[in-house]
């Protein structure tokens, strides 16, 4: 193909072509270049210094009231891979309960580009070895047994047409590295301290990211030092106590227990099979008492450096900010254009105004399903964690997931993490290990007794978020602040 | 073989790099898979990929470099530019410290043994017959969600190492119904797998769904204190678990830095109980056969652990290089792990009567993780047709529940197992397909069960 003009040609005539045919609706994407590399640096020696490239169309028909989705890496191919879409529609629209309508949307056209000073993919190589190798060469110690420094570029240059008119052009650019040490304790356990590049939320989001210490490099030395201290650290003893979570670990936990749970499709029962559902109803929403008056979450796919900012979403929607919580009620969710007709369908009412903007695929050959965009806590009114520790009696300060499993329903939780701080009267007076902590979600968000400032608000990034069949692999973010729960319950039983 | 044309491109530009003096190695992974899914007892999704992607690798004295192709092979430029693009990576790269292994084939491959011609040409349109029969048997009453993934993969390996060329095609399915009660939310799965077309069944679908439901219709269910207790494991907790124990235990890069439930232990420990034994058995029926690795060995019946002894640990290309040990033939995404089997009945609720007593009965553990790698602590959910079971006699439903547990307690006191095999199918839909299945005994008894948490909920 000869890049964008003729892949618009090609996929307008097309979408145009199975429209006439009969179908509801029918849009395509065409990746011209989804480039990747990772760079992996393994107690120094370079183990994964691997370049990915891929190219293809991925198209999705409604027909009857029924997806089709067909994808092809052949670009020779893809007036087939259109026909093979409608047929597989038409197959699906055989067995339908509820048709699914995509409803009215005005056509965007438009551009949108991830804010770049330097694209990461083109920087040469050996630049980036020698970084790499230079926080290596910090993180090197005789007593630390494992040292791992890793880096992920990706580029994207995408097309997306559909049946609304709608023409998006869009050149998304990621960065996410990670940096690891690893030593064994006293008990012949391997403990680790790691630090992942996050940003500020505001800023480019190019290689000049890597070269900010304190977005990454510098918290070499810190990472250091506090596995020093777990080495030599006690485990955990089981019981109730407040925990602090520093926003290493809060992002996860908002992942995993607000983020999964509101994504509209999981709701409605459509991740059942393999994901799981949500203990969320449609009756929940503007209803729910999801955490306590302190706890305000957003939705909000605009933040200029984030993985979760894209412009618009797979489905040509533009990005959206909302609220999820509004001072501890559920008020909105996560949605697709298709999902929130539905809802508004069964529920008899409009429970939700308009797509959430976070239908989103993690390559050309996977269908848009709903996803995060970036869903955050906003700051609050606690102060810093100096404050939110001293205003603590009994308690740990928690940091960085080893381990996450969640129920079925995200209706509870357990998490490891690498390390905890003890607190004892509003001090911190001890490092330990092995720490976990469990609970069942909406006790738990309604025990949140502290929500940081601003100062201690950081957008964490998420590169390996996965969902749906066929499974898929989704960048976002989680701008999020330290925050304490009270009463949980920490540790494992003897 | 693979089609003469793409073969006689890979195998040009192999030679071609050879005489370039590149030590180059190229495999192509192509797939042709189908997907049906299933929510609120409409088809949701139904997808067609037509993929293929090409890995090459490029080794310079101790440097590195690799790249992936993911678009058709039009030309043999196509696989130049991407070797060359390797071979400059390659050149840039900083030396390990070890020598790295380009892979070589032991010998020549070409395998097409589990592959179904008439599976890999199934019209969707069974898939929704089959789905429709299920549906109907069990009235509306009810929600219904699942899958069927079904697709063809292939695999080709050649390298400048010789001119030996090792090649695969199989099919392979899974198939997936989960019924839900709309307002009490409860529910039921079945789960089929194979190679074969055929291999799904919608009256077998119904059975089981059907077998499963007067308990459930009773109403009411059971949330279990925090404590230790019997626990009946299904085919898929049994392998979800057994999965990985074998990853963090018998992986010879987990064992090597320490990382793994096993480091301070040797081969030839007791880390199980006597009634554990694991091999990979790249034949087993049971299993997607696959019979060479990408670091180019043959695979053949390697023992993990023999009588609850640690036997065996899995050494793939890049590991074996770095710690001067043997490749095992593990470099690759469909090992097909089998747990033997025991003496007990094939029915798991005649093996709860002969145990006797009170259990719990979980066929599936959801979301498993590792809080305690060292340790080998694992924590996962009860989720789908978990129940209490009495006597052999189910009792009630069991709310969603938490099992934190070590490996060496879980199988180290398991005291029955079932004599009938089955065929647990893990496969990975991450990126690429992967089709992964254990043979795994119908189901195991395990005595004190560490259950440290439970919903109110399913």
């Amino acid at each position: 193909m000869e890049g964008m003009t003729q892949a618009r040609e090609i996929l307008t005539r097309n979408v145009e072509r199975v429209r006439s045919a009969g179908a509801g609706y029918a849009d395509a994407r065409y990746f011209a270049d989804d480039s990747s590399e990772v760079l992996v640096l393994y107690d120094g020696n370079l183990e994964a210094n691997d370049t990915g490239f891929e190219t293809g169309v991925g198209v999705r028909v409604l027909w009857g009231g029924a997806w089709g989705f067909a994808a092809t890496s052949d670009l020779a191919a893809i007036d087939s891979c259109f026909d093979l879409a409608v047929r597989n529609a038409q197959t699906a629209a055989g067995l339908v309960k509820v048709p699914l309508r995509m409803g009215e949307m005005p056509a965007h056209k438009s551009y949108f580009q991830s804010p770049v000073g330097t694209d990461p993919v083109a920087v040469p190589l050996g630049d980036k070895l020698d970084l790499l190798a230079g926080i290596d060469a910090r993180l090197k110690e005789d007593w630390i047994l494992r040292r791992v420094v890793v880096a992920n570029f990706t580029r994207r240059h995408q097309l997306f047409v559909n049946s609304d008119g709608t023409d998006v052009e869009k050149r998304l650019t990621n960065v996410f590295a990670d940096m690891i040490v690893m030593a064994l304790d006293g008990d012949s356990e391997m403990q680790r301290r790691s630090m992942s590049l996050y940003t500020t939320g505001g800023g480019t989001r190019g290689w000049e990211m890597m070269l900010d210490p304190e977005l990454f490099s510098g918290h070499a030395e810190r990472i250091k030092s506090e596995l020093s201290e777990l080495v030599k650290a006690e485990p955990l003893e089981y019981g109730r106590r407040s925990v602090i979570l520093l926003p290493g670990q809060t992002f996860l936990q908002v992942h995993e227990t607000i983020g999964h749970p509101l994504e509209l499709d999981r709701i409605l029962g459509y991740e059942l099979s393999f994901a799981g559902g949500s203990f969320v109803t449609l009756d929940s929403i503007g209803r729910l008492r999801y955490g306590s008056e302190k706890l305000n979450v957003s939705s909000f796919g605009g933040i200029e450096n984030s993985p979760g900012s894209f412009g618009f979403d797979d489905e040509g929607t533009p990005e959206r900010d909302y609220l999820l919580i509004d001072r501890g009620v559920l008020v909105n969710v996560l949605s697709s254009r298709a999902m929130v007709n539905e809802a508004n369908d069964r529920a008899g009412r409009r429970v939700l105004e308009q797509s959430g903007g976070a239908a989103r695929a993690t390559a050309f050959y996977r269908a848009p399903i709903d996803r995060m965009t970036n869903v955050n806590i906003l700051p609050g009114a606690d102060g810093s964690l100096e404050d939110i520790v001293a205003s603590t009696a009994d308690g740990i300060v928690v940091d960085n997931p080893t381990s996450w499993s969640i129920g079925s329903n995200r209706e509870h939780f357990h998490f490891g993490c690498e390390i905890a701080w003890e607190v004892k009267d509003g001090r911190r007076t001890r490092v330990l290990r092995n720490p976990t902590y469990q609970g069942h979600t909406l006790e738990f968000y309604n025990s949140l007794t502290a929500v940081g400032d601003a100062s201690t608000w950081r957008l964490m990034q998420v590169d390996n978020c996965g969902k749906g069949e066929p499974n898929q692999i989704m960048q976002l973010g989680h701008g999020v602040p330290v925050v304490r729960f009270d009463n949980v319950i920490t540790g494992e039983r003897g | 073989m693979l089609d003469r044309r793409t073969r006689d491109i890979l195998l040009a530009a192999r030679d071609g790099a050879a005489r370039r003096g590149i030590r180059a190695a190229i495999s192509l992974h192509r797939e042709r898979s189908h997907l049906m899914r299933i929510g609120n007892s409409s088809v949701s999704l139904n997808t067609s990929e037509n993929l293929t992607r090409l890995d090459i690798t490029v080794l310079s004295g101790r440097r590195e470099g690799t790249h992936t192709h993911l678009g058709e092979i039009s030309s043999q430029s196509v696989v130049d530019g991407a070797i060359d693009l390797s071979a400059r990576k390659a050149e840039v790269a900083r030396p390990k410290d070890y020598e790295p292994l380009l892979p070589e084939l032991q010998e020549a491959v070409a395998e097409s043994g589990q592959y179904d011609s008439d599976l890999a040409a199934m019209d969707p349109g069974e898939k929704a017959r089959v789905y429709s029969e299920v549906f109907g048997a069990a009235g509306p009453a009810f929600d219904f969600s699942g899958s069927w993934s079904s697709g063809v993969v292939e695999l080709y390996l050649v390298s400048t190492a010789n001119e030996l060329e090792a090649w695969h095609i199989g099919t392979d399915q899974i198939f997936s119904v989960v019924m839900k009660h709309p307002e009490r939310k409860w529910e039921l799965q079945d789960e089929q797998t194979g190679w074969r077309s055929g291999a799904v069944r919608a009256e077998a679908a119904v059975e089981h769904l059907a077998s499963l439901l007067p308990v459930y219709e009773r109403g009411g269910a059971v949330r279990n204190e925090p404590g230790e207790y019997t626990v009946l494991l299904g085919a898929s907790a049994i392998a979800e678990l057994l999965g990985m124990a074998v990853w963090t235990g018998c992986g010879g890069r987990m064992y090597e830095e320490k990382l793994g439930w096993t480091s301070n232990n040797s081969l030839g420990d007791r880390i199980l109980g006597d009634n554990i034994s694991v091999v990979d058995d790249p034949e087993d029926p049971l299993t997607f056969n696959m019979g060479f690795d990408m670091g180019g060995m043959r695979r053949r019946r390697f023992t993990l652990i023999d009588s609850g002894r640690l036997a065996g640990l899995t050494y793939d290309r890049a590991t074996a290089a770095r710690y001067g040990r043997r490749q095992t033939g593990h470099e690759t995404n469909s090992p097909g792990i089998v747990l033997s089997c025991g003496t007990g009945p094939a029915d798991a609720l005649e093996g709860a009567r002969g145990h006797g007593g009170r259990m719990l009965f979980i066929p599936a553990l959801h979301y498993m993780n590792l809080p305690n790698m060292s340790k080998g602590i694992v924590t996962g959910s009860s989720r789908f047709n978990a129940v209490l079971v009495e006597d052999g006699a189910v009792v009630a439903p069991i709310f969603s529940s938490r099992v934190t547990d070590t490996f060496s307690n879980i199988f180290g006191r398991i005291s029955a197992l079932s004599m009938k095999a089955v065929s647990v199918n893990g496969s990975n839909t991450y990126g690429r397909r992967a089709p992964v299945a254990m043979s795994v005994p119908a189901w195991a008894i395990a005595e004190g069960v560490k259950i440290t948490d439970c919903a109110e909920s399913f």
